[in-house]
């Protein structure tokens, strides 16, 4: 079969070992996350929150088109960093995954399930010929049946880990040490939506508005929520929050 | 050659013929193919409201509940009214399956097609996405539909049959109680009826079907969609319940004669039996 | 000559009790008249609570069982979890019907027990069967399939009852799948019977007409 982008036999992997051992492709590829702007997950007791800065290069772009937090499907949600047109076609193959899933068993993928798949297509991008490797991070959040509410990371090279709160981005390395210094097991969704914010706000640039931060939920929903209706869909567990919800957070 | 899926083992999209040639040689010779779950339906949908009524517009659908194999009922309650999305669903007719599998597609389709568009997806789109998978197939597949729902631009009622042909209209039936249902409708329908006479004059219509055509049968499902609420009626009339047994069938434990048990426990017990400490002369050579 | 879905016989019921279901099935194959084996097992286990009977075209049965053990095997070790019975029979109903235009000839019949989570701590009985495309019904009471499914509809609209006790559920399954199989010319010879509870499984075999 011939590897994505054609050539056939004479197409051949860029991403290639250094003779220490190393993979500069992947290694670069990291270099465009940590220039992206910053992302951020938190764990909590009862959801799971994702959080971004959203900021344009120039104030002359009509920022109303961008979206950074995406669902993929009702009980998984993305964010990232690094590079926003890599970003959008992983978000396109994940729904697509998440879509084919659901026709096969009934129901959306568990969130590592989803997790895995995803890191697959990105893993093939560092082995084909032809192609470069993804230039972006992601942060997984959802809720499934078996694991309950989780957070989880994905980078270029296609390795994948849970959190309990990470960052991604430029100020990544600041922004897991507030968290560490934040963070404790038995926080609420409510509070760790602040805690993002607040996260955010170290090293943030400029004001942080309803049009310049985007968040994303995942909650634990109730055994009366899951009960299947006839005729009727389960209620998604992902949901964006509206500007206004972000302006009311930022307003506290 | 098509690239077969290593887990499904079949093309991964679309179906998979590798069986065709040996079904087609088995039922040459030996007479006849099986045939598949049908629902001998009647699927029923009107508009409502709008114009100068003041009565906000919408769209009524609603169906039996019968499924059958050939002569036999093979569901006495099933469901034909399957969800597309939130503000559109579609009643099914035909062979069940077909109805079941190519709603599900399209559902999943729209959803694809609303999270990346960022809106709410229209009714004739997912028509369209429709009659052009089922025109693809040249009614093989057998899907015979009725599609209804309310987006931005109104209240919209399709039907669509299995090669991919669609109409629209303001009341509309199919399946094989369709000639019952729409007796109904051709004597009894006006335009911007209030929610209630939508819903009354299609729980009449599925009556009608369902006491008069021998593929219909049970319960009355109806759904009624309005701009921001959908309503999903499921055995909004049931005029055939059957009657409480007057006494039980219980066997008397016993009654079967059996030659062979197998109980397989699922609770695992455990006994722990402390050891004694082996004597120091028995210590394993370790050395 | 009759269709495949007639030509080994062989019958398969499925029933709901009081937290507890139980599946059934003859032993017959045969050859159209011919009987050839009375051990001929439908009813496989996937897992500890869930089993799938698949009457019909013998030598899919085979094919659909081998197929279906894959499918469970890779869905265990990818999700790290046991498939659930509604899970199952989607995942069984999709495989059905990507055949849709040349179909295994079987028509399945399911029944488990869920595995209780934090959403459902007390999930209830399933039962379901499929036609030969892999539409699913999933009534509250019985389900049926094979070449009995006429006498099996009938006898068990009369004698099913709700919330039997897993010894009342077995006499109740046994008697109406032997006395529909005894007016089925091609099936019978025996049949074995699970009843599935929480916490254990009971198979027996039942003594049937050899004839």
């Amino acid at each position: 079969m011939s590897a994505p982008g054609g050539g056939g036999a004479y197409s051949f992997s860029l991403t290639t070992f250094s003779p220490s051992g190393k993979l500069v492709q992947i290694e670069h590829a990291l270099a465009a996350v940590s220039g992206g702007q910053t992302s951020l997950g938190i764990k909590a007791k009862n959801g799971v929150v994702l959080a971004t800065e959203k900021k344009t290069p120039s104030p002359l772009v009509d920022d109303s088109s961008l979206e950074k937090v995406a669902m993929i499907c009702p009980n998984i949600g993305f964010v990232y960093a690094g590079m926003g047109p890599d970003y959008r076609v992983l978000v396109a193959k994940a729904r697509k995954i998440a879509q084919s899933y659901w026709k096969v068993y009934g129901e959306y993928p568990p969130v590592k399930v989803l997790v895995a798949d995803v890191a697959a297509v990105m893993q093939k991008a560092t082995q084909s010929g032809g192609v470069r490797p993804y230039g972006i991070s992601l942060l997984v959040c959802g809720w499934d049946n078996h694991r309950g509410q989780s957070l989880y990371q994905i980078d270029p090279s296609g390795s994948f880990w849970a959190w309990k709160a990470s960052a991604i981005g430029k100020n990544m390395s600041n922004a897991k040490t507030f968290l560490e210094k934040r963070y404790s097991d038995d926080i609420s969704l409510e509070d760790a939506i602040h805690t993002a914010l607040l996260t955010l706000k170290e090293g943030f640039e400029g004001e942080m508005t309803e049009k310049t931060i985007e968040i994303g939920i995942a909650s634990v929903p109730t055994a009366e929520q899951m009960e299947v209706k006839s005729g009727e869909r389960l209620p998604a567990t992902f949901r964006k929050l509206s500007e206004a919800e972000v302006r009311d957070y930022l307003a506290l | 050659m098509s690239v077969k899926d290593p887990i499904t083992g079949g093309s991964g999209i679309g179906f998979d013929f590798s069986n065709h040639a040996r079904n087609q040689h088995l039922g040459a010779r030996m007479g006849g193919l099986p045939k598949a779950t049908s629902t001998g339906t009647t699927i029923v949908g009107v508009k409502f409201g709008g114009g100068d009524s003041g009565v906000e517009e919408g769209v009524c659908l609603g169906a039996d509940t019968r499924a059958t194999g050939g002569p036999i009922v093979a569901d006495k309650n099933c469901e034909k009214i399957h969800y597309i999305a939130d503000h559109i669903r579609c009643c099914g007719a035909g062979t069940a399956a077909d109805t079941e599998f190519v709603t599900n597609l399209i559902s999943s389709n729209i959803e694809l097609h609303a999270l990346s568009t960022g809106r709410k997806p229209q009714v004739v789109t997912a028509m369209t996405m429709l009659k052009q998978y089922l025109f693809q197939y040249q009614g093989h597949v057998g899907a015979y539909l009725v599609i209804g729902g309310v987006d931005n631009t109104g209240s919209h009622l399709f039907t669509v049959a299995a090669h991919g042909s669609t109409d629209k209209l303001p009341y509309v039936t199919m399946g094989s109680g369709s000639m019952a249902a729409m007796a109904v409708f051709e004597s009894s329908f006006k335009e911007h009826m209030t929610r209630q006479e939508a819903i009354d004059l299609v729980a009449r219509a599925i009556r009608s079907g369902v006491f008069n055509d021998l593929g219909s049968g049970s319960n009355v499902d109806v759904c009624i969609i309005k701009k921001d609420k959908t309503e999903m009626l499921r055995n909004y009339e049931m005029p055939n319940e059957r009657g409480e047994k007057t006494r039980q069938y219980k066997f008397r434990r016993g009654t079967t004669a059996w030659t062979k048990e197998d109980v397989r426990s699922l609770v695992v017990s455990e006994t722990t039996t402390p050891v004694a400490a082996p004597l120091a002369a028995e210590a394993m050579d370790i050395s | 000559m009759g269709s495949p879905m007639e030509m080994n016989g062989g019958s398969v019921i499925a029933m709901t009790g009081k937290d507890c279901v139980a599946i059934a099935s003859d032993l017959r194959l045969g050859q159209q008249a011919v009987g050839l084996s009375a051990d001929f097992e439908k009813v496989f286990p996937i897992n500890n609570q869930l089993y799938v009977g698949l009457p019909g075209f013998a030598t899919d049965t085979y094919t659909l069982r081998e197929h279906l053990r894959f499918r469970v095997n890779m869905y265990r070790m990818k999700e790290e979890r046991e498939i659930t019975p509604k899970t199952f029979a989607h995942l069984l109903s999709s495989t059905l019907y990507e055949k849709r235009f040349g179909p295994y000839f079987i028509e399945p019949v399911i029944a488990g027990i869920p595995a209780p989570s934090a959403i459902d701590p007390d999930p209830k009985p399933f039962i379901c069967n499929m036609d030969t495309i892999g539409c699913i019904t999933t009534p509250k009471d019985f389900v049926v399939a094979g070449t009995a499914t006429d006498k099996l509809y009938g006898v068990a609209e009369g004698l099913w009852e709700p919330d039997l006790e897993p010894e009342d559920l077995f006499e109740t399954i046994s008697q109406t799948l032997l006395a529909a199989v005894d007016r089925d010319c091609i099936s019978g010879w025996g049949a074995v019977v699970h009843v599935i509870t929480k916490d254990k499984i009971i198979t027996r075999h039942l003594k049937g007409r050899m004839d």
